[in-house]
């Protein structure tokens, strides 16, 4: 299976960024998600998509607000907002979620069980936008690229040393 | 940035120098070769070519994990890219080269050796300078993209608030091509203490 055509523009969605676009030649992708969440959301109508890199559950767990998309709570919000504006309104939204992983081992990620709580926290918040994921690849021990194919609204996970799989 | 922090990390630049010689120093003796230390960077927060020295992000590496504990708490990650961790392997293991070809048990056995002996050599140095008692952990031996593994330990010391001081430490063999990166993250807690002495 080839998930990634050579042809095709990868925008790279780093930590704590968000990405939206309607461009069928485009990819977005949020490259080895460790205990980060990668949120990927698509209108099928419009064809736009949308993704945020997630880092760190809640924004009121520290008062740094420069870039808000790396905190669960406000990237989803300023997610589902940019999409909106882009002509993707969220009752259209089909979401799927990848990442929050213990990569440095089980016992090290009980200290701060960072990744379960990522994914809590996005689960959380897409809740309260009336949403749910439609497919996710969550937890584990190993990291995860993901990416979204605007032309077509396919997502793809992969994870270290892995093939990519359709989400 | 405040001008404690600041003394803070030019203080720890010239602590970290001693570190990464003497983890320098036990990395060249495993591999059999030379190996050149880059001056360790201190730096606040991620960057984004912080992976470059071992591929890029999505560079399959291998390496060791282990967390400090003692007067200052902190992470230490050792990284090499796949191929080169197994080629250590082998001179570790005193097999011919090429021997080492997959995350076998003895291949993770000497990794994790790999990160006591490195991630020691650099915490007793930091321990020596700053007169602190400090214990570096069992390591935990990781095998990820690069990008998800300093992810991660960026976002276990942001959780805690504060400013993110991570010092890297990137070692060359004698051609310049990469041999490992070396991070190590104190935990915001202990900047008071790593601030007392810089003072």
């Amino acid at each position: 299976m080839t998930a990634i055509a050579a042809d095709l523009k990868r925008l790279s969605v780093g930590i704590g960024q968000i990405a939206v676009t309607g461009d069928p030649a485009s990819v977005l992708v949020a490259y080895g998600l460790g205990s980060c969440v990668g949120v990927s959301a698509y209108d099928p109508s419009s064809k736009v998509a949308g993704m945020v890199h997630v880092l760190l559950p809640q924004s009121d767990s520290k008062a740094n607000t420069k870039e808000p998309a790396r905190f669960a709570d406000l990237g989803v919000d300023l997610l589902i907002e940019e999409l909106a504006r882009q002509g993707a309104p969220k009752r259209r939204l089909l979401i799927k979620i990848a990442g929050g992983a213990a990569v440095l081992g089980p016992a090290n990620a009980e200290k701060f069980k960072i990744g379960e709580r990522n994914v809590e926290a996005v689960k959380e918040r897409l809740k309260s936008h009336g949403l749910w994921p439609a497919a996710e690849d969550i937890g584990g021990t190993r990291g995860r690229t993901l990416e979204l194919h605007p032309a077509n609204g396919k997502t793809f996970v992969r994870a270290a040393a892995s093939p990519a799989t359709e989400l | 940035m405040s001008r404690s922090i600041d003394l803070m990390v030019a203080k720890l630049t010239g602590v970290a120098k001693d570190g990464a010689l003497r983890a320098g120093r036990g990395l060249s003796g495993l591999m059999g070769q030379e190996i050149t230390i880059h001056v360790p960077s201190v730096r606040l927060g991620t960057r984004a070519d912080a992976c470059d020295a071992v591929g890029g992000p999505e560079e399959l590496v291998l390496g060791a994990y282990l967390t400090i504990t003692g007067d200052v708490t902190g992470h230490v990650m050792l990284l090499f890219p796949e191929k080169r961790a197994f080629q250590c392997v082998d001179i570790m293991c005193g097999s011919p080269a090429g021997t080492t070809t997959e995350i076998d048990e003895m291949a993770t056995s000497a990794v994790g050796e790999l990160g006591n002996i490195v991630g020691s050599a650099f915490v007793n140095a930091l321990a020596d300078d700053v007169n602190l008692v400090l214990h570096p952990s069992t390591p935990t031996v990781v095998y990820d993209m690069a990008i998800a593994l300093v992810q991660t330990v960026y976002a276990a010391v942001l959780s805690q608030g504060g400013e993110v001081v991570m010092i890297d430490t990137i070692f060359e063999d004698s051609i310049g091509r990469s041999a490992g990166l070396l991070i190590v993250a104190p935990d915001p807690i202990s900047f008071g203490k790593l601030q007392e002495l810089a003072a």
